[in-house]
């Protein structure tokens, strides 16, 4: 005996599966489908995976609210830094700036000290050390916005980590309208009137003039304690 | 090319926007303005005159594939270079982008002296 044999596939207790006929009728399919739900509905009552389905699509907004909360502080920390980088940049091009002004200055006294005119060995020293530090300032300033560049750069995780909390926003979005959906498919008829009329759907962008789907969050509220849960 | 081309830099998150404007000015291209999806640039770019277009893939209302298609169609805009900063590192992706006429192709996260390198490559074969 095979291990893809039908009988060892089959649960205990189950009737096997009725091969599949290509010449099945249409009303045949939906019938099977029907029988299919009947036991994956009478199951899951047996096992109280109702309540566990009904309990992880009760969690899965709140999950989605953490992420979009992730979302918008990481977001407002990356404009924080990216904040700070343009203000220490403005105070780095004014130092900058200031710098390159008092060296020529200075140039200017150390060319006056250089005739020997004025000054002492000790002063033209001094004189020398300061226009030098002036114009390591320019240098030290480059250095420094090179580091800042890195930090501003390093806030691209925002749009990194952004997109891949995006997707699976979408995907516990899916994964909620699935699971309602499951919820509503084994619900007994006596708790969903009108279930035939109601046809679940995606994300609704707008819901004007549109009578016939969940737009939010309260709408799959107001659909479950219908259908007593 | 214009002496003091104009940027426009398309990209959903406001921080990708700033960091990519920032690196512009730092590399010397400071005219740069910016839009949030490719419907926004869209309207921006048949409104005024730009030169050169930086943008992401992954946006809402009109993703940057759309945007390029919509810029390659159009008789007034399809000359202008499209570079495009994504995340999106699949092999289909980066082909469609080129077969879309994408001008240019980077990969984030990146590096300064990537952006400067890819820019600088186009505006070379421009001029």
């Amino acid at each position: 005996m095979g291990h893809n044999d039908p009988a060892l596939l089959a649960a205990p207790g189950q009737a096997q599966a009725p091969h599949a006929d290509p010449h099945e009728s249409e009303e045949d399919i939906h019938r099977r489908i029907g029988q299919l739900t009947r036991t994956l509905h009478d199951a899951l009552r047996e096992l109280g995976y109702d309540r566990d389905l009904m309990d992880a699509h009760a969690n899965l907004p709140d999950a989605r609210d953490r992420l979009a909360y992730i979302a918008r502080v990481t977001g407002e920390a990356a404009e924080k830094v990216l904040n700070a980088v343009d203000r220490a940049r403005t105070v780095q091009q004014e130092l900058s700036e200031q710098a390159d002004s008092l060296r020529s200055r200075w140039q200017a006294v150390a060319s006056y000290a250089a005739s020997g005119k004025a000054t002492t060995p000790a002063g033209k020293q001094l004189i020398d050390e300061t226009c030098e530090f002036f114009t390591g300032v320019g240098g030290q300033a480059d250095r420094t916005n090179a580091i800042l560049t890195d930090i501003m750069m390093a806030q691209d995780f925002h749009d990194l980590t952004g997109q891949v909390i995006r997707r699976v926003v979408v995907l516990a979005q899916s994964l909620e309208e699935q699971l309602l959906k499951l919820l509503l498919d084994t619900t007994p008829p006596s708790l969903r009137p009108k279930l035939e009329a109601i046809e679940l759907a995606g994300p609704v962008v707008s819901k004007a003039g549109r009578d016939d789907v969940v737009t939010d969050q309260q709408g799959v509220d107001d659909l479950l304690a219908t259908l007593g849960f | 090319m214009n002496a003091d081309p104009r940027f426009l830099i398309v990209d959903d998150f406001s921080t990708m926007r700033r960091i990519v404007r920032n690196l512009l000015k730092e590399i010397g291209y400071g005219n740069a303005e910016e839009a949030e999806d490719g419907v926004v640039a869209l309207n921006m770019l048949k409104a005024g005159k730009y030169d050169f277009v930086v943008s992401d893939i992954n946006m809402p209302n009109m993703n940057g594939f759309e945007l390029l298609k919509n810029i390659r169609a159009d008789e007034s805009l399809k000359t202008i270079p499209v570079l495009m900063v994504t995340a999106e590192a699949k092999k289909e992706d980066i082909v469609l982008a080129a077969q879309g006429g994408a001008s240019g192709y980077i990969v984030k996260p990146f590096t300064k002296a990537t952006l400067e390198e890819k820019v600088q490559k186009i505006m070379t074969k421009l001029s």
